[in-house]
């Protein structure tokens, strides 16, 4: 107990001396702690947008504008009795173009540049009992004869066919390259954290080097040598985490509501446990990158 | 370790050595230290010699004989390149890296240059030997005052460093060396900085210091101080054991 709060007594005393590269430390884990945290925070986001959008099991299908009615109602009749589907209704041209101008309130001039032409089709939407069945139901629809000779891209019958799967895998090849962009920053910026805290603890090092020669003469344990400078490793992340996890609840608090008021198509909602986690992975991660910093720059500087 | 030290035993010459007192507290059985830089001139060669509990001895020899390298072999700050070193029956050439910080609390050291630290008082300087070893502040706040008085100090526990002179300088350091009680103190040259008679101070309180049981191991240049002591003396000359003599002197000429 008494070495604890002498570590602390001497790592305290390492602030001090070395102000200038013990805040330059703290700022660089903060700030990498930050965007990992602000990643981690929009990656949830994103990943609540896209589990809601695959609960959204609907599939639209659209029809060629000279589709004759009794080979439409012929194709309704034949998707109701799939199994899993729940009901079937028609959209028209006039009543899509209606839907699309109601969507579209906030910019009018959109529906100004039509000219009074309709570039929409009509379509048949399907709801689905079955949410799992999705894939397989769209499949069918997709192999129907009817469905092939009336659908609106005649070329290619899949593009004809609209569900929440195919939303959540345009979403997925971009957050893809966002998240492996995400990724190599946050290493890079580990990377400069670990640099910082390696060259600090060296100064500290360097700081008192006649008492480490005193202390090795003497006989103190390698462990009571190196304790103060993990210590100030430690206590260099543990600041700069906490700081970084008070900014995000800052932004969770004042400057995720601003942007949802903003977005207010999206839901930016995530729950509390999913904050903690991540705050809680803010720290550790932290405190692992303090005692890995410190235990290089100990390695390097200070043989035992 | 008794039993490799025993196997060690018939190679010595045990009849040449000083008067046996008890166990022996160093022993080197044949020992060569080579540095890389320089490997056709080893820095010690083939040194053969036991130092037994209670002994004051004085280590002489020119510059480059090889004392220092007798002395951190000793605190094994370095490993010989062949031969055993047992200190208190402890093989040094085998013992673990983790070892070494408790052999090391059993050798007290004192230097030329003192290292003391300057931004500590003379309390602070001494207390901080056993505070880096864990020591609880009930020893430390008994134990520093007692060897200040030793070492007569005792008016001197709040000056800086810089405020004494080098004789008291030293005299904070041997306080520091001896007041974890190690059974055995080495000196390096602690008379080089200072003049005759602070010296003679100096040699004084290390005499007094053998007398309450603590080996002493003096490495020095100082001729007079050895003629006039007429303890045991052991003389290098590049690297070799050339003189081990009961009450001896300096010996050589400069």
């Amino acid at each position: 107990m008494s070495s604890l709060f002498y570590f602390f007594k001497e790592s305290l005393q390492g602030f001090a001396r070395n102000l200038s590269t013990t805040l330059g430390s703290i700022i660089t884990i903060f700030l990498s702690l930050l965007i990992i945290g602000v990643f981690l925070v929009s990656g949830s986001i994103v990943e609540r947008l896209v589990s809601s959008i695959e609960e959204e099991v609907s599939i639209t299908a659209y029809v060629a504008d000279d589709a004759p009615q009794e080979s439409i109602d012929g194709l309704m009749a034949q998707i109701q009795s799939i199994d899993g589907v729940a009901s079937v209704g028609f959209t028209t041209k006039e009543q899509a173009l209606e839907n699309f101008s109601n969507s579209m309130t906030t910019n009018p001039e959109i529906i100004e540049q039509l000219d009074g032409t309709n570039p929409l089709p009509a379509s048949i939407d399907v709801d689905l009992a079955d949410p799992q069945k999705v894939d397989e139901i769209a499949a069918s629809i997709e192999a129907d004869e009817t469905f092939r000779s009336i659908c609106d891209e005649p070329d290619n019958p899949a593009d004809s066919l609209k569900y929440g799967q195919k939303t959540v895998d345009k979403l997925f090849s971009v957050t893809k390259y966002v998240r492996y962009l995400g990724v190599a920053l946050v290493l890079l910026l580990v990377f400069i954290a670990l640099v910082f805290i390696n060259n600090t603890i060296r100064l500290a090092i360097m700081a008192r080097r006649k008492e480490i020669a005193i202390m090795r003469l003497v006989g103190a344990s390698n462990g009571f040598i190196r304790g103060p400078f993990l210590m100030e490793g430690a206590l260099h992340a543990l600041i700069g985490s906490l700081l970084a996890v008070g900014v995000l609840q800052l932004l969770r608090m004042y400057g995720i509501p601003r942007l949802q008021s903003a977005l207010s198509f999206l839901s930016l909602d995530v729950s509390g446990n999913t904050y903690l986690m991540i705050y809680i992975v803010l720290v550790v991660a932290g405190l692992v990158i303090g005692l890995l910093g410190s235990a290089f720059a100990m390695r390097l500087y200070l043989k035992v | 370790m008794t039993s490799q030290l025993s196997q060690a035993l018939p190679m010595l010459e045990v009849d040449e050595m000083a008067a046996p007192m008890g166990a022996p507290v160093i022993t080197f059985d044949h020992v060569t230290k080579t540095y890389p830089a320089q490997p056709k001139k080893p820095a010690l060669h083939d040194v053969t010699l036991q130092i037994f509990a209670g002994e004051f001895i004085f280590l002489v020899g020119h510059s480059g004989s090889g004392k220092s390298t007798f002395i951190r072999l000793l605190t094994r700050e370095i490993k010989p390149t062949s031969g055993k070193i047992y200190v208190a029956d402890e093989d040094l050439t085998t013992m673990r890296n983790w070892r070494v910080p408790y052999l090391r609390r059993n050798i007290g050291c004192v230097f030329q240059d003192f290292k003391l630290l300057p931004n500590k008082t003379v309390f602070e300087n001494v207390a901080f030997a056993l505070e880096v070893i864990g020591k609880s502040r009930h020893v430390i706040k008994t134990q520093v005052p007692e060897v200040l008085r030793l070492v007569g100090l005792s008016d001197k526990l709040n000056s800086y460093p810089d405020q004494l002179s080098g004789g008291q300088q030293q005299r904070v350091s041997i306080a520091r060396a001896i007041v974890n009680r190690p059974p055995l103190l080495i000196c390096d040259e602690p008379t080089g900085n200072l003049d005759p008679q602070t010296s003679r101070g100096i040699m004084d309180l290390l005499e007094r210091i053998n007398r309450t049981g603590t080996t002493v191991l003096v490495a020095t240049h100082d001729r007079e101080m050895v003629d006039n002591m007429r303890r045991r003396v052991i003389a290098l000359d590049r690297g070799h054991l050339t003189r081990d003599q009961d009450r001896g002197v300096y010996g050589f000429d400069v």
